[in-house]
């Protein structure tokens, strides 16, 4: 009897351990999302705890950049635990003090640095919206491992930068250059002149992708010229080359691309 | 007298006898004795003891095997990997052909200096919650006789055994869980240890400390921040001294002849929300000089009164014996993270010389008094205001250099604005407390770098040498005029120290933070030692 009672103490205690572990799961995505009164608070946290390091927009000071976050995979779940952990070996320390809930608002603040939600409803059809970027972007811009490589992948365009934004780029042209994506000509003491975009400086070389897409470095000393150019290779698609429904279309599809999964079944 | 005393004497009597054996052999190496500290770096490369090589800190090697003639033939002779995360931000000493190394993560080594093979590592677990504001390093060791001295990121300070790297004591300078952390060398004047607390970000009261070697035991405390009653409390309104910051994370310089160790002290905090701390804010972002045997402050000299940019001033402070304008005068040099080069009289703290060496738009000039003539407008708020220099500063914790043959003082500046913003913030102990943040990308110039020669008679500059962005790197010059620095994009580069003109360069993959080259003579080849990322790698001529 005694062992037995001791058992099922065991078991009971067990199964409590298991409801309470099941009521403490992280869930996968951040139940304050969107929530104006957490994007609030989480203003507040980000900018006591997080801002002097990161900036007050989150583009980075003495630590990274996170505005792109998402875009470049992390999920939810995932970014809750670096706020409460830290990153070992590296200055983002753990951050015990901070309340699950109060993890949520901060992140649910640096959602709206990332990726201003959209003020209009959805509009436009994706499907015609490829078939444009198959003709139009392709060339430069890869999604999901096809198309050209000289521009950003928008393979998560979607989740990376707002509709806005994405409009006012193929509409206006790049009024910045990402890094990676600034575009130089070198001008070698003898033959044409190479047009790319850098990939890496410094003050003796610049390793950059050519418009053919070869990847190379140069010796800065070896060339006539190096000029950084202020045009982006990127056209400007004004109305008169992408009629408003075609951009609307285009829009729509670009804003169904939230990444893929590379790996393929065995 | 019993049989096991009599065991143990013939034991010992066993023991010195092969001792003695031993030493006929191979007669091993006298301590470091506080005089060889003192000599500083000898015209025979056998060593370097103290972080600046010299208390000076001048980092000038008078070796001369490397020349601007031959330094592009400089050939890798090994390199040492730490295996840990994080970068080098150490000067290593060196003695009796071995490197002693402190690395980032409380880990530390002693290392072949022949080879770049380990000798023993020493490792102190990380506690959980550090409060290290800005990377998990340390800056090296200190010594003195058979102990190596070393700082660690929970705020002890250890002496650990220089040949086993075992630990012979360790002390707790302030509770860690408080805001407090460590990275700095330590410097060792006659039979102390001398070192001090990071913490600015996080509501900490800084300090300058002595330690008795042999002991471990503390023998004065200065505070950076002074209490009820002292001379300067009054600089600080209400309770905002107790947690005003103030840290002291860079080491400092020693006159043997004034007795007066000088060191940088660190922003007073909240860092940018400053309404609760009216006042001058001494000695925060102060040149304090204190008697080395008591720690009683001679005198101070503020930089940057009452403080609003995060403008530690943990700048490596230079001594140097110049003449200017016919006089012989004992200076202490300093580039200032607020972007004024200052020189000033080390015997009472007075400026003699004060210029911008960067872009500085929150002060028009340094007056005679030595206060800084502010220009309106530079107060951070909640709308934020841009100013010169950027958080980071006009130069900041790297190593300068200067070159007494060429009466030459050498940065690494930056070139960088920012727009600083402030909030109140709510202080909880150990909790970050900067009361605002940074935000760059303003104006329409990119933040760019130069290694820059400064007259520090004048404050004028000589000559600069451009970088692509700005570099973090420390100095080193050479009796033969070179002078070694790197870039951001991880160049290391040699220069002629007399025109700037580039010699020589190589890509080592990560830029130097923080560190400078050092060198030193080893089986009569002049060696030239690079700490970069994770990264040592030893150079020296072809044989």
């Amino acid at each position: 009897m005694r062992w037995f009672f001791s058992g099922l103490t065991v078991v009971v205690v067990c199964a409590t351990a298991g409801s309470l572990f099941a009521a403490q799961e992280l869930p996968a995505k951040n139940p304050l999302d969107g929530n104006a009164d957490a994007i609030r608070g989480g203003m507040g946290l980000y900018r006591a705890r997080c801002a002097d390091c990161h900036g007050m927009d989150a583009r980075g000071v003495r630590a990274p950049d996170i505005t792109q976050v998402w875009a470049s995979g992390r999920t939810d779940a995932g970014l809750f635990k670096t706020i409460k952990e830290g990153v070992p070996g590296t200055e983002m320390p753990s951050n015990p003090r901070v309340q699950d809930a109060e993890a949520w608002q901060i992140l649910a603040y640096l959602r709206t640095l990332a990726a201003p939600a959209p003020s209009d409803p959805p509009r436009g059809d994706a499907a015609n919206g490829e078939k444009i970027f198959r003709a139009n972007c392709a060339v430069c811009h890869r999604v999901k491992s096809a198309g050209g490589r000289l521009g950003p992948d928008l393979s998560r365009i979607g989740i990376a930068r707002s509709r806005a934004a994405v409009l006012r780029r193929i509409r206006r042209g790049a009024e910045d250059f990402g890094q990676g994506y600034e575009p130089v000509t070198l001008t070698p003491s003898s033959g044409a002149p190479i047009q790319g975009v850098k990939k890496n400086e410094d003050l003796f070389s610049v390793q950059i992708m050519d418009t053919r897409e070869r990847i190379q470095g140069y010796e800065k000393d070896k060339m006539k010229s190096v000029k950084n150019d202020t045009q982006s290779a990127m056209p400007i698609f004004g109305p008169d080359r992408l009629s408003d429904s075609d951009l609307d279309d285009l829009l729509r599809y670009l804003q169904t691309l939230r990444g893929f999964d590379p790996g393929v079944a065995p | 007298m019993g049989n096991g005393i009599l065991l143990l004497l013939g034991l010992a009597l066993a023991l010195s006898a092969r001792v003695a054996g031993l030493t006929a052999q191979q007669p091993p190496p006298p301590l470091v004795s506080a005089q060889e500290i003192l000599d500083g770096l000898t015209a025979d490369g056998s060593r370097w003891l103290t972080f600046g090589g010299n208390y000076s800190n001048q980092r000038h090697s008078p070796l001369t095997q490397i020349t601007p003639a031959n330094v592009n033939r400089l050939v890798p002779q090994w390199t040492f990997q730490t295996g840990t995360l994080g970068n080098f931000e150490t000067t290593s000493l060196f003695r009796d052909n071995v490197l002693y190394v402190t690395g980032p993560q409380n880990v530390a080594w002693a290392i072949d200096a022949r080879t770049g093979r380990q000798i023993w590592r020493y490792r102190r677990e990380l506690q959980p919650n550090l409060t290290a504001c800005c990377g998990l390093v340390n800056r090296g060791f200190g010594v003195l006789g058979d102990k190596l001295f070393m700082v660690t990121l929970d705020a002890h300070l250890l002496a650990l055994d220089m040949k086993t790297g075992a630990i012979v004591w360790d002390v707790t300078m302030q509770d860690y869980k408080n805001g407090y952390a460590s990275t700095i060398a330590p410097i060792v004047v006659k039979n102390k240890v001398i070192v001090g607390v990071a913490g600015g970000e996080f509501g900490i009261r800084g300090f300058i400390d002595a330690y008795d070697a042999q002991t471990g035991k503390r023998v004065w405390r200065f505070y950076t921040i002074p209490g009820p009653g002292e001379p300067g409390h009054e600089t600080w309104a209400d309770d905002s001294w107790k947690i005003g910051g103030a840290g002291v994370w860079v080491t400092g310089a020693y006159d043997p002849e004034q007795n007066l160790v000088f060191y940088g002290t660190g922003n007073p905090g909240p860092d940018y929300h400053s309404e609760s701390r009216e006042g001058d804010n001494l000695y925060s972002t102060s040149l304090v000089a204190l008697e080395a045997d008591t720690g009683k402050l001679r005198w101070h000299y503020q930089f940057t009164p009452h403080d609003v940019h995060d403008w530690d001033s943990t700048e490596v402070p230079v001594l140097a014996d110049i003449t200017i304008g016919g006089q012989l005068r004992k200076v202490v040099m300093f580039a200032n993270r607020n972007g004024f080069y200052y020189t000033i009289d080390r015997t009472n703290g007075k400026v003699i010389a004060a210029k911008p060496f960067t872009t500085t738009t929150w002060a028009k000039e340094i007056g005679r008094d030595g206060r800084p003539i502010e220009l309106p407008g530079h107060t951070p708020d909640e709308k934020g205001s841009v100013t010169c220099p950027d958080i980071t500063g006009g130069t900041n914790f790297w190593p300068p250099t200067f070159d007494p043959t060429t009466r030459t003082f050498f940065v690494n500046a930056r070139e960088a604005c920012m727009t600083f913003y402030a909030w109140k913030p709510d202080y909880k102990a150990g909790d970050r407390f900067t009361g605002g943040a940074g935000q760059r990308g303003q104006g329409s110039e990119q933040p760019y770098g130069a290694l820059r020669a400064i007259d520090p008679a004048t404050g004028d500059r000589k000559w600069e040498f451009r970088y692509l962005t700005p570099s973090t790197a420390g100095l080193l010059t050479t009796a033969s005029g070179l002078i070694f620095s790197g870039d951001a994009e991880g160049n290391l580069l040699a220069l002629d120290s007399r025109s700037g003109k580039l010699l020589w360069r190589y890509q080592m993959g990560a830029p130097m933070h923080g560190t400078s080259p050092t060198t030193f003579m080893l089986d009569g080849r002049q060696y030239l030692l690079v700490p970069a990322g994770t990264t040592l790698t030893a150079w020296a001529l072809p044989q």
